[in-house]
Parts: C-alpha cells; sequence; structure tokens
C-alpha cells in the first residue's frame, strides 16, 4: 500500500504533507489529549486541483476552519492541494487573483472569513471559486460558537465535496468504536475523522458490536460485565441505558431496523446461536430463525423488507438473506469458505462483509443487483464493515503490527485511511 | 460390581457412540474439504471419519447404534482410535442418550470424598477443556476431568455451574461468539450425558474477547480455543 503512496506526483507529496502537518499541529494545539493520528494510503486516479486559503479574521486561540478543510479534503484522496505560499483569504473574494492561481495548476479556491457577532457568537462565510471560468460556485455562511467551529468545517467540507465532485461526502458524520487500553474497554463516539472523542461508557470487560440507531441518537451494543453477554441500549443524550436482551445463555450481535422499533438479536436460549426480533417496547421477541446451526450477525436492509445474516447452514459462514415477513432463506455468498459480517449501503445497492481468502480475511463489496464481489483490502485481520452515510466508503477495524486500528476504503478500493491511536481500536460503526 | 458397572457405563458412554456422525464431526469434516490452503494447515491432521453433506444439521445417531454402545461388553470390544473419540458422546440431540443419563444419576457411590472446587490441589481445579481447530468435540483426555466435575455436582445439589465457550482471534467477533457458544453447549451435554441436570448449568460464550495467550500464532490459538468451567457463587 506504501508503494501506491509513492506514485503520488511529488507535487502533490509535499504540501498535503505540510497541511497534514499544520493541521495536526492545530489539532493537538487545541487539544492535547486527542492522540488519533491519520495515515493515508493511497488515492483517486483523478485529483480535483484546489487552493484552500486560511480563513481571515479568527479571533486569537480560536481554530481556522480552514486548517479542518483542508485535512479532510487532503486526506480524502479526492483533491490534490495546491500549494500554501502564505496566501491569506483577502476581506473580498472578489480579491482573490483567480488567474494567478489558475497559473498554479488550481481548479477551485476556497476563501473564507469569520466575523465576531455581537453576542459573542462567529459568523462563518467562504466562497468556492472557479478559477477556469472566473466565477464563484458556492458562497455560504454559518452562525456558531467557537466550540461548533470543526462541525461548520466539517459541513463545509461536505459542501465543497459535493460542489466539485458532484456526490456528498462524509466529512460531518460520527463513528463510535471500542477503544482498548491497558486492560480498560471504552465505547467511543467521535467525528469521523476521530477528533473530539467521547467515551461513553468505560468496563473492565469486553464491549463489542456497537449499532447506532436509525436517527443516531441511542447506540446499541453487547457488553461482557455481567461476566456474559448482554445486549444493552443507551442514549447519547443523557447516557442512560438499559439491559434491552438478558435471556439465559448468550446475548448478542443487535441490529436496528429502519424505523428504530426493533432490534435484530442472536441468543442461544432455544439453540446455540438464533436471530430474534426484540420488540424494544415491549420487550417482546419472536424467533426468526430455526434449525441445528449457527444464524448471527443480522442487519436488515435499508427498505426493512430483508434481513441479512451470517449462517452455517451450508457447512461454511456465508451471508443469506431472508423476508423479514418470512419465508426462505436463501443464499448470498458463494465464492470461498468463509463470508461473514455483512453490512448494508444505505441504498441498499451493495454489501460490504469478510471475505477469506488464503487464510487471511479481507473486507469485500458485492454489487447486490449483478452479485459481483470485489476484495478492497490487502491486510490480513480484516473485520467489521460498516459504510459511510455518502455509501462510497467503507470503516473497519483491521491489525497491523499486531495493534487493532481503523481504516477506510472507497468502495472502489482505490483511497484508504487509517486511524491509530495509543490502545487496541475496533469495532468501529459510522453512524447513519 | 456396582462402581465397576458404573465405571465401565461412564466409559461407554464417552468412548461408545462412535459411530455417530455427529455436528462436532461434521465440522471438521467440510472444513477439511472445503477449507482454503490457509485453513488445511491450521486444521487437525484428524482424518475425516465421516462426511455429512454440506446443508446436513446435526445428524442424530441410529437407535441402533446406540444401543450397541451402551452395552458395557460391546465398548470394551471395540476400543475406538483416539482421534475418532472426539466425535462421540457428546450428542443430546440424540434422545437415546440420554435415557442413560438417570441410569448413572441412580447408581450410588461414586465418590465417598468430599471434594472442594476450591481446592487448587484437587482435581476439580481442573477446569479448561480445549478444542481442535474449528471443532466443538471433546477429546478423550477431558474424560476424567468431566467424570470430576459431574460427580460433584450429582454430589452436591446446590452447586451451579456456567461454562465459559471462547475461541481463538481470527475471523467475525460475533460469529466467533457463536462458535464459542458451541463449546460451552458441548460441554454443557457432556456433563448432561453423566447425569448432572441442565438447570444447574448455564452456557455462555466469551468469543474471541478473553484470550489466555495473547499471540498471533497457533500455540496461542489453541490455547485459546476453550470451555471454562466456573462455579456460581465462586
Amino acid at each position: 500500500m506504501l508503494v501506491k503512496f509513492r506514485r503520488f506526483p511529488r507535487a502533490f507529496d509535499m504540501p498535503l504533507r505540510f497541511l497534514l502537518i499544520l493541521g495536526l499541529a492545530l489539532v493537538m494545539a487545541v487539544r492535547a489529549h486527542a492522540q488519533m493520528t491519520i495515515e493515508i494510503v493511497g488515492g483517486a486516479t483523478n485529483r480535483v486541483p484546489l487552493a484552500i486559503l486560511p480563513f481571515t479574521g479568527a479571533p486569537l486561540g480560536v481554530l481556522d476552519p480552514a486548517a479542518v478543510v483542508a485535512a479532510n479534503l487532503g486526506r480524502s484522496g479526492h483533491f490534490n492541494l495546491i500549494g500554501d505560499r502564505g496566501e491569506v483569504s483577502p476581506p473580498d473574494p472578489g480579491q482573490v487573483s483567480l488567474a494567478t492561481w489558475k497559473g498554479r495548476g488550481a481548479d477551485a479556491v476556497l476563501s473564507g472569513q469569520l466575523r465576531t457577532l455581537a453576542d459573542g457568537r462567529l459568523e462563518v462565510r467562504f466562497w468556492l471559486l472557479d478559477t477556469l471560468r472566473q466565477q464563484p460556485l458556492l458562497a455560504l455562511a454559518y452562525t456558531t460558537t467557537p466550540g461548533g467551529l470543526r462541525a461548520v468545517a466539517h459541513r463545509i467540507s461536505d459542501a465543497v465535496h459535493e460542489k466539485l465532485l458532484g456526490e456528498p461526502g462524509s466529512y460531518s458524520g460520527r463513528i463510535a468504536y471500542i477503544l482498548k487500553r491497558g486492560g480498560r474497554y471504552e465505547l467511543q463516539v467521535a467525528d469521523a475523522d476521530s477528533e473530539n472523542p467521547l467515551t461513553i461508557l468505560a468496563s473492565p470487560e469486553p464491549i463489542i458490536s456497537p449499532a447506532w440507531s436509525p436517527d443516531g441518537k441511542r447506540l446499541a451494543y453487547v457488553s461482557f460485565e455481567d461476566r456474559k453477554p448482554v445486549v444493552y441500549v443507551q442514549n447519547l443524550a443523557d447516557g442512560s441505558r438499559r439491559a434491552v436482551s438478558r435471556f439465559r445463555g448468550s446475548n448478542s450481535a443487535p441490529a436496528w431496523s429502519p424505523d428504530g422499533r426493533k432490534l435484530a438479536v442472536t441468543l442461544s436460549r432455544d439453540a446455540t446461536a438464533q436471530i430474534y426480533l426484540l420488540d424494544l417496547e415491549t420487550g417482546e421477541t419472536v424467533r426468526f430463525t430455526r434449525g441445528g446451526s449457527i444464524d448471527t450477525e443480522a442487519r436488515f436492509s435499508p427498505d426493512g423488507r430483508w434481513l441479512y445474516f451470517t449462517s452455517d447452514r451450508g457447512g461454511t459462514p456465508q451471508i443469506y438473506r431472508a423476508p423479514v415477513d418470512g419465508g426462505e432463506a436463501s443464499r448470498v455468498t458463494f465464492e470461498g469458505s468463509y463470508n461473514v459480517s455483512p453490512a448494508l449501503s444505505p441504498d441498499g445497492s451493495r454489501m460490504a462483509f469478510v471475505h477469506r481468502r488464503d487464510g487471511r480475511f479481507h473486507i469485500a463489496v458485492m454489487d447486490l443487483a449483478t452479485r459481483q464481489m470485489r476484495v478492497l483490502t490487502d491486510t490480513a485481520a480484516d473485520e467489521s464493515p460498516s459504510f459511510a452515510p455518502n455509501g462510497r466508503m467503507i470503516l473497519y477495524a483491521t491489525l497491523i503490527n499486531g495493534r487493532g486500528v481503523l481504516a477506510t476504503v472507497s468502495i472502489d478500493g482505490r483511497i484508504r485511511q487509517r486511524l491509530s491511536q495509543s490502545g487496541d481500536l475496533r469495532e468501529p460503526a459510522w453512524a447513519p | 460390581m456396582k462402581p465397576l458397572l458404573m465405571t465401565v457405563l461412564l466409559a461407554s458412554l464417552l468412548v461408545g457412540c462412535a459411530d455417530k456422525p455427529v455436528r462436532e464431526a461434521s465440522i471438521e469434516d467440510r472444513m477439511m474439504a472445503s477449507g482454503d490452503a490457509g485453513t488445511q494447515t491450521a486444521a487437525p491432521a484428524t482424518p475425516p471419519t465421516s462426511r455429512t453433506p454440506p446443508g446436513a444439521v446435526a445428524q442424530p445417531a441410529t437407535a441402533a447404534q446406540v444401543d450397541a454402545s451402551a452395552l458395557p461388553g460391546e465398548a470394551a470390544r471395540t476400543p475406538a482410535p483416539a482421534t475418532a473419540v472426539q466425535t462421540r458422546g457428546i450428542d443430546a440431540t440424540a434422545p437415546e442418550v440420554q435415557t442413560i443419563a438417570p441410569a448413572a444419576t441412580d447408581t450410588p457411590g461414586v465418590s465417598t470424598v468430599r471434594l472442594d472446587p476450591r481446592d487448587p490441589a484437587g482435581p476439580l481445579a481442573q477446569r479448561r477443556i480445549h478444542f481442535d481447530f474449528d471443532s466443538a468435540a471433546i477429546r478423550d483426555e477431558y474424560r476424567a476431568l468431566l467424570e470430576a466435575h459431574a460427580n460433584y455436582l450429582k454430589q452436591e445439589p446446590n452447586a451451579a455451574v456456567v461454562l465459559h465457550g471462547h475461541t481463538d482471534e481470527r475471523g467475525s467477533r460475533e460469529y466467533n461468539l457463536a462458535l464459542g457458544q458451541r463449546r460451552a453447549e458441548s460441554v454443557l451435554r457432556a456433563l448432561n450425558l453423566l447425569g448432572v441436570a441442565e438447570n444447574r448449568m448455564e452456557a455462555v460464550s466469551f468469543g474471541e474477547e478473553k484470550p489466555l495467550v495473547e499471540g498471533q500464532n497457533e500455540l496461542a490459538w489453541s490455547q485459546n480455543r476453550r470451555t471454562e468451567i466456573h462455579y456460581v457463587g465462586e
């Protein structure tokens, strides 16, 4: 993968590295305890050359959103950031010399400014300018508190990404994951760029399988704090939580129905591992699969009509799907002897999963219409795929030098990033 | 005479059901047959004794086979190879086998020594049953261990156990949780066959979450594939 990195043109290499270092330095200055580092291991073949000018008017000690936007877009693999020569955004976007930037190879320039309002809040304005047609492509303004500047920067990143590439970005989202350090397990929620991490549950016992509710307000997960796997649902707003599935035996693999009213769970109550539909209001369970085989890792299709799941009913673990309203299960994966952990894209057109090949576990993606599959990664211990809200990226966990890291890969396999931190990262889930 | 008969009966339970193609055995067979290269090198060198077609679920033994294995004389005459023992005696899905269990419970005088599971030097300190790759079959070497715990549980009506199933770290955490559950239930069924009532046991799984040994090698993995017996209240 590093080979791909070396193939990048030098012109791209230096400014991006510089901006990343600059971005990280700023981040460290603001939040000394955020220790996550991001490494890029691949990129798109056609990158949009873009210049991002530092925003003017930021009060001293306040984060410049432009630095966050540059870090976001730079590491996305879709943009070639054109050099920093000390220029900052002029007070009037009309003063940006588009001809000069065109001469330096930039197709577009991002310029912006901050203004302190009477009530102490900040107004952020930005302009995305087209150097070829010499005209603005986009101009937007946000009002926020200093604490919200990072969120605004992610919104700007999404807007610029969509304007220049014609498809939505996924910079504003949140991710949940488990951090294991010093024998403790922490369930954390962070921004998609892994900033602003918040521990929402810490336990001396393992936590696995975090699953976002469709509205992004609750997380279901499996905790072993009772010396057995029990499924909990936790409210993000107030931290309150409830054991929703604590039946005899093991309780695991929660997955939300699209209406947020039910959880599919795996229980060993009646047989080794069977899937049940749990009504969160009444607590009633309805058994969904039957037989002596293992059935687990259920996922609802976004339209709520299908349940995808892992089963070894055919002798090896493979992914099947069955109508939620009842009916026969049909097999979805056929290539290889180990295909597990299905994840559906938000539009329901693709499925990401873990595929074993030559004893190594990779992330693969399948076009559900054509049933064509494609292996996206070359690491050996990939787990827990989930799609970004824009459906273009897949977040997963892997091992690098024996340590758990999070990684993303674009659905064409070209763009990859890794997030690492002191401690083991695992079980990531991208919020809807 | 009675204790002797009892011992032979127990032995025949574990050794006897040799010819049954049970689910545990078929897991290995499938892996050997359809696993990729990496799997095969890690798989146990046990030759498949029976082939179960894909899609087959737990295959109950035929009544005739179980009847034969239940006869002490028959069992003594046919000592099966040690590797084949893995596939035996644990199949609680065969209702015929369960009818043998009460007979064992009724037999008095199995042990007159009072054992304490907390005694680190006692036989009940042995709490771990290890498993082959991708298998939930109990190996023959654990017969004495299981008998000791079964006898204690039968002596002490208030004792109860939780069986913790574990796997190695490879593959999906949730799928491993299910595989660990299968290993815990395999031990539960073995103890049940030895006369311990099901309502005094709970089988749960920790999947790959609680490795005994850290490390990405077969030595660590083989140590981590296990079921642990935990007494409630310990």
